[in-house]
């Protein structure tokens, strides 16, 4: 409560117009492939789109 | 010697030792083998030389479940029988098909596919076939099998000249076996009806029932009825696990190289799956057959896969635009869980000109069989993405769990089960050597025998199985 008493009216307004943008700015750490789901690690995932049995790799 | 009646055949005198009923691929094949071994035999044949409208109308029937053909359509009453219609697909079943499988019950034969096989070189004779080559594996899944596209035997043209100048076999046609009577050990005679009216009663030492995959659970079923019996003692399994082959368009393939299967003349190339493959996925055997796509097709594929796979639509359309074979259809014929549910029974309603019940036939696809569908059409896509084959795609109504279509091919005409073979007589109807459980005297021959139905058409399997009968009949008939 006391963090908010302290912030005037017109810096939390800007604070919350710039939190979307924070990730942009925020450099991500790298995916661990161990950790990452099989669409992202793996290119030769079979997957069925519209019927077709194809690979990842494959797709658009 | 042909007759084309009754009343000519019993002018000739004609002392036989054996009766089969039936002039189809097992009623011959099982005549001239007793013929060659100097047993006298005749021949009786429903229908006459030719096709008529009359002969088929014997074979009205109705049928309860799964939309099927018009009984009276999908079979043929006449000499030679449905060989007349006979594509001339021909495979044996495969080994694994004689073998029990745990996750499907009621499977396994009493007998193995090496029981056969001594046969198979006359089996080639007598359908006018090259050698089979191996099965091809082309992954631990998928097999490339043969099937070979025969002349189509018509076994009436075939044989009817060797027929006429035996000694041994005579041959009566337009002589309906109405009914087999029976005490419980022998069948002791039959009723026959010939040029319209009943046409008295026929005694010979054996009788072998050869008239058909539907008809010869009929014939018992109602010959059972009228004896008290006295013909089936052990009657809990006859007329039960009857069975087809399921036959539907499955999708389509793009395929790398056309050329890579080495499509026979007729541009079909057959896949099957492995025992392993089977085991794993719980499923029956199957056969997928690839026809090319004509080229209409072939753009629809291209339109389908444009926004899904672009880069691959592209060289699917330059493969077109360079007239390069790329696209196949894909045609899925399975095996039938045996369930003793799909069943003949007997008409309580309606009968034939002669007095006979026609068929109710009792037939329903399982789930176990749209599993095989669906598994085994992803299993193939799966198989040539490993093996940078190619890729498939399952038709919408397969994809989307749908209702199977009503449009389509349906089944191949293979009539299968009814009198099936079996140690267990709650379970089958006949023993290994194809006769009937407690009777001396009475055998049955053709696909109602089968215990499974594997994916191979059935002719060539029918053709082995009725020179092996042949060959024990020739021991046990003494002449």
């Amino acid at each position: 409560m006391s963090f908010f008493k302290k912030m005037s009216r017109r810096t939390l307004v800007r604070a919350m117009i710039a939190l979307p943008a924070l990730p942009v700015f925020r450099k991500l750490p790298e995916i661990d492939a161990a950790q990452a789901g099989p669409s992202r690690a793996d290119p030769n995932e079979i997957v069925e789109v519209n019927g077709w049995i194809l690979k990842r790799s494959d797709l658009a | 010697m042909i007759f084309d009646s009754y009343e000519a055949y019993r002018a000739a005198n004609f002392k036989p030792k054996v009766c089969i009923l039936g002039s189809g691929p097992a009623g011959t094949t099982i005549a001239r083998k007793l013929g060659a071994a100097g047993i006298p035999v005749v021949v009786l044949e429903a229908g006459s030389r030719d096709f008529s409208d009359e002969s088929q109308d014997f074979y009205r029937g109705t049928t309860v479940g799964d939309f099927y053909f018009d009984l009276d359509i999908t079979r043929l009453r006449y000499m030679g029988g449905s060989s007349n219609h006979w594509a001339g697909w021909c495979r044996v079943l495969d080994k694994q098909d004689f073998e029990p499988k745990a996750w499907a019950p009621d499977t396994g034969w009493p007998i193995r596919r090496a029981d056969i096989e001594p046969y198979l070189p006359e089996v080639h004779d007598i359908l006018e076939l090259p050698d089979f080559r191996p099965d091809v594996p082309i992954s631990d899944d998928i097999r490339w099998v043969q099937l070979i596209k025969s002349p189509a035997v018509r076994f009436a043209e075939k044989f009817a000249d060797e027929l006429d100048k035996s000694r041994n076999i005579a041959v009566v046609l337009n002589t309906y076996a109405t009914e087999l009577a029976g005490d419980g050990k022998r069948v002791t005679g039959a009723k026959l009806w010939s040029n319209g009216q009943d046409a008295g009663s026929f005694s010979a030492d054996y009788f072998i029932v050869c008239t058909g995959g539907l008809e010869n659970s009929r014939l018992l079923l109602w010959s059972n009825q009228r004896s008290n019996g006295g013909v089936v003692p052990n009657a809990t399994a006859l007329g039960r696990y009857w069975m087809e082959h399921p036959t539907f368009e499955g999708g389509n393939a793009i395929l790398a190289d056309y050329g890579e299967f080495e499509v026979d003349a007729v541009n079909e190339a057959f896949f099957s799956p492995t025992l392993a493959a089977m085991e794993r996925l719980q499923i029956m055997n199957f056969g997928i057959r690839l026809i090319e796509t004509p080229y209409a097709g072939v753009k629809h594929v291209i339109a389908d896969l444009a926004c899904t796979a672009p880069d691959m639509a592209e060289w699917v359309a330059y493969q077109l635009s360079q007239n390069l074979r790329c696209a196949a259809q894909l045609y899925v014929a399975w095996e039938q869980a045996p369930l003793a549910s799909n069943q003949i029974e007997l008409s309580k309603t309606d009968v034939d000109h002669a007095g006979v019940p026609r068929i109710e036939l009792h037939w329903k696809k399982s789930e176990l069989e749209r599993r095989t569908l669906v598994e085994g059409l992803k299993l193939f896509g799966k198989t040539l993405i490993d093996k940078d084959l190619g890729r498939v795609r399952l038709m919408d109504w397969i994809a989307n769990g749908e209702d199977y279509p009503t449009n389509e091919e349906t089944a191949g005409h293979h009539h299968m089960g009814g009198t099936r073979m079996g140690t267990d007589v709650t379970k089958s109807v006949v023993d290994a050597n194809c006769k009937v459980h407690g009777m001396d005297n009475l055998y049955v021959g053709g696909s109602s025998v089968f215990c499974t139905s594997g994916q191979a058409n059935p002719t060539t399997t029918i053709t082995a199985l009725a020179c092996r009968l042949g060959e024990h009949l020739s021991k046990v008939v003494s002449v």
